[in-house]
């Protein structure tokens, strides 16, 4: 049944589907789910000038999933006056890592250095979680924009994962995972993730075995991180278009079902 | 009520003489920040020697004449069908070990060990192997297997260094490229066999839309849903490990996957006593380590 | 010996990485910082190997029927990149990032995109209720589909809990299963490697 023109079909139907969402505004209401309550409720009751750890751990193509994640969780933390250290494991992630970071404090009125640095990429991504529990100024001897990073006053009392409260992985893969099975288990770091639709499934059994602190999980997610912080936004924006997605993708299992009972009940009679 | 675990005791107190040697002791039972030992992975210490033994243990009994067979794999079996298909269409095979992995990780060396075995048949069959890869070292290593797969099957010179290369670092730069290359060469057989993560679905649909037939395995549980769907044979989760037993029939690997289950009965049991013991004493939790 | 030096010199470093994790003394915390920067060190210069053979074979495969278009674009965005970082660097407002947003980005997340229609057609292809397992499996699919949209709280409020039932419960079950699974997997193939059982990734065995 799957030919090549079918297949078309089914993609032009999904492409109009999602197109014609965006074109429409309505306000969906999202109640927040436990992984998500858990991510807000930590940072909004974490102590001012605690430090938390941004890791930037996706390419440029998740984007438009990862992008509202991003904004709402850097907006909470810079509301809270808490302090952030960015960084990447991934090359892609960099740019993009330190565009938010910069717009996001732009909008708090904080200062590089002070309230926030950007550590940039680094490669080889186990050696690097790893090295960041014995010395993360070792591991990052300069920040992004090459300045040394022991000059910032934010970096003075940082030394090692001691001193990092939360380590926040916004990723779309399982780059999550080096984090909760590297910087967990050998250095006690407590880590929470910031993840794409696709990946939240694979992080049920850390989450639920506490190994994976909580997590903000796809559009949906962002949704309601938006709505617990109370401005709206990329989220709750593509909840149309992800609601009708899935309605569209029910609508074709029954259409292919009645498909399928028909076409046996006709070979039955054959 | 809190129950120490007689194991962590006894372990406690061995590795206490044994490795300290006098080092200063906290009260909680944790070491100060300099000692040979941390007191914090004892755990773990004491899981992997108990695993360690029973897999030399494993081992040691083949050498002393005992026989181990695994169950049969279907997604093994069909890898002679795969490579008799492509023969046959007189097309290519393309072999990929997807994104996520790199050559530390277990589930590549067990990829590595998979693709020995279609080199080697492939080269006997005179039909092309193409493999797209995200990473230089693993395109080295690679060269290497499909070489010497080459000079197993008598046909060095059907090694081609050029159909096993190295396309992006990039998730979806790979994906694309690997896409492409199934669009355009349209392989008669695709081997989706490592660590994948978002590009499996998308590779697996091209491969269904050409009508190959596909092997796929992973270590991604959420992407074993992609690959039941759209491929023809899915190795899940430890098939994957067990592969390179199965199809060298080496007595000692086939020992190591036999010392894997036994051990697996040893977690079952664990969970299920740790199970009653919170059912009856709900505030314990010395399991939870 | 082709093979003898590789296989002691994985075993001994394979011991030295499991004796230092439950270690913290100075002797192993630097002897372990040394391998990680080798390790970095290491890895930078097999980006140089990748390129490399990258370029190699774009070059001999452009001869190749129909090939010559793909190869061009591949070898000219893995020149223009690294030129326009050169020239302007890769600061906020540079060309190099100019590219960046607006060439790299879109173009990954339209191949990301991809993923949506693929989902569309195997899940057309793919759930039919042939059996009664797959009947099973179909019917928790819809709960799980309709219980992850903001629609489903305006249908009852028990859809989102019962699809967080499914996924934090039976679905759990079954991964945590498969995980162990594959964890047993990796650590006994880790094992085979460190002893020198598993040596297919060495040339001449």
């Amino acid at each position: 049944m799957t030919t090549l023109r079918t297949r078309w079909i089914l993609f032009a139907g999904l492409a109009v589907v999602v197109i014609a969402s965006y074109l429409i505004t309505v306000h969906f209401r999202t109640t927040a789910s436990p992984a998500t309550q858990a991510a807000f409720d930590y940072l909004e009751t974490l102590p001012e000038s605690s430090v938390v750890v941004f890791s930037f751990d996706h390419e440029a193509s998740s984007l438009p999933e990862i992008k509202p994640i991003s904004l709402a969780m850097l907006r909470h933390a810079f509301q809270k006056n808490l302090k952030i250290v960015g960084l990447s494991l991934f090359a892609e992630g960099t740019a993009i890592g330190y565009s938010l970071l910069r717009k996001t404090a732009g909008e708090y009125g904080k200062v590089y250095g002070e309230d926030y640095i950007f550590l940039g990429f680094k490669p080889q991504y186990i050696s690097a979680i790893l090295g960041m529990g014995e010395s993360i100024r070792r591991v990052f001897p300069q920040d992004y924009l090459g300045n040394v990073t022991d000059t910032f006053s934010i970096m003075r009392d940082v030394e090692d994962y001691n001193d990092i409260e939360m380590v926040i992985s916004i990723a779309d893969g399982d780059r999550t995972v080096q984090w909760i099975e590297y910087a967990g288990p050998r250095y006690n770091q407590k880590v929470m993730a910031g993840l794409t639709a696709a990946m939240i499934t694979s992080y049920d059994p850390y989450l639920s075995s506490r190994q994976l602190y909580a997590v903000v999980g796809g559009l949906r997610g962002a949704a309601e991180y938006e709505t617990l912080l109370g401005k709206r936004g990329g989220g709750n924006r593509g909840m149309l278009a992800q609601s009708s997605a899935h309605i569209y993708v029910i609508a074709l299992v029954l259409i292919g079902n009645i498909i399928y009972f028909r076409n046996r009940k006709r070979r039955g009679r054959g | 009520m809190h129950v120490p675990s007689p194991l962590k005791c006894v372990f406690f107190l061995c590795v206490l003489l044994v490795l300290n040697g006098g080092s200063v002791v906290a009260a909680d039972g944790l070491t100060d920040d300099s000692s040979w030992f941390k007191f914090d992975t004892l755990p773990t210490l004491i899981f992997s020697i108990v695993s360690l033994a029973i897999v030399l243990y494993a081992i040691w009994s083949v050498k002393s004449g005992k026989k181990f067979r695994i169950r049969e794999i279907p997604g093994l079996k069909a890898v002679e069908e795969a490579v008799g298909r492509a023969t046959e269409m007189g097309s290519a095979i393309l072999y990929t070990p997807g994104w996520g992995g790199d050559i530390q990780r277990p589930t590549t060396i067990a990829s590595m060990n998979i693709l020995s075995t279609v080199a080697e048949k492939t080269a006997e069959y005179d039909c092309r192997l193409i493999y797209p890869t995200h990473d230089p070292v693993i395109m080295a290593v690679a060269q290497e297997v499909v070489r010497e797969g080459c000079i197993k099957a008598g046909h060095p010179d059907r090694f081609r260094s050029e159909d096993i290369f190295y396309i992006s670092s990039s998730q979806f730069g790979y994906a694309a490229a690997v896409d492409g290359i199934i669009s355009r060469t349209k392989p008669a057989s695709v081997f989706l066999l490592g660590t994948f993560e978002a590009e499996s679905l998308i590779l697996a649909e091209t491969g269904n839309s050409i009508g190959a037939i596909q092997i796929a395995g992973t270590d991604s549980t959420i992407q074993l849903a992609f690959f039941i769907v759209a491929c023809d044979y899915t190795l899940i989760g430890e098939e994957l490990f067990a592969a390179s037993g199965y199809l060298s029939q080496n007595e000692s690997i086939l020992a190591s996957v036999k010392a894997q289950d036994i051990l697996k009965i040893l977690i079952a049991l664990f969970v299920v006593l740790a199970m009653i013991w919170a059912t009856v004493s709900p505030s314990s939790g010395w399991w939870a380590f | 010996m082709r093979t003898r030096i590789p296989l002691l010199v994985c075993l001994v470093s394979g011991i030295i990485m499991f004796a230092q994790y439950f270690s913290s003394h100075p002797i192993a915390k630097t002897v372990y910082n040394g391998i990680l920067e080798w390790w970095q060190i290491i890895f930078a210069f097999t980006m140089f190997v990748g390129v490399a053979a990258f370029i190699r074979n774009s070059l001999k495969n452009m001869r190749r029927k129909g090939e010559a278009p793909y190869r061009v674009a591949a070898l000219v965005g893995l020149t223009l990149m690294p030129l326009l970082a050169l020239i302007g660097g890769t600061k906020f407002g540079s060309p190099f990032l100019w590219a960046f947003d607006n060439m790299i980005a879109p173009m990954q997340s339209t191949v990301f995109s991809l993923l949506a229609f693929f989902v569309v057609s195997a899940s057309f292809r793919g759930f039919r209720a042939r059996t009664i397992p797959a009947t099973i499996l179909l019917l928790t699919a819809l709960i799980v589909l309709i219980g992850r949209i903001p629609i489903a709280e305006l249908i009852s409020e028990s859809f989102p809990k019962l699809t967080f039932w499914i996924q934090s419960y039976p679905s759990m079950a079954a991964r945590r299963a498969i995980l162990i699974g594959i964890g047993l997997g990796s650590m006994t193939t880790a094992l085979r490697v460190i002893l020198g059982i598993e040596r297919t990734y060495l040339r001449g065995e």
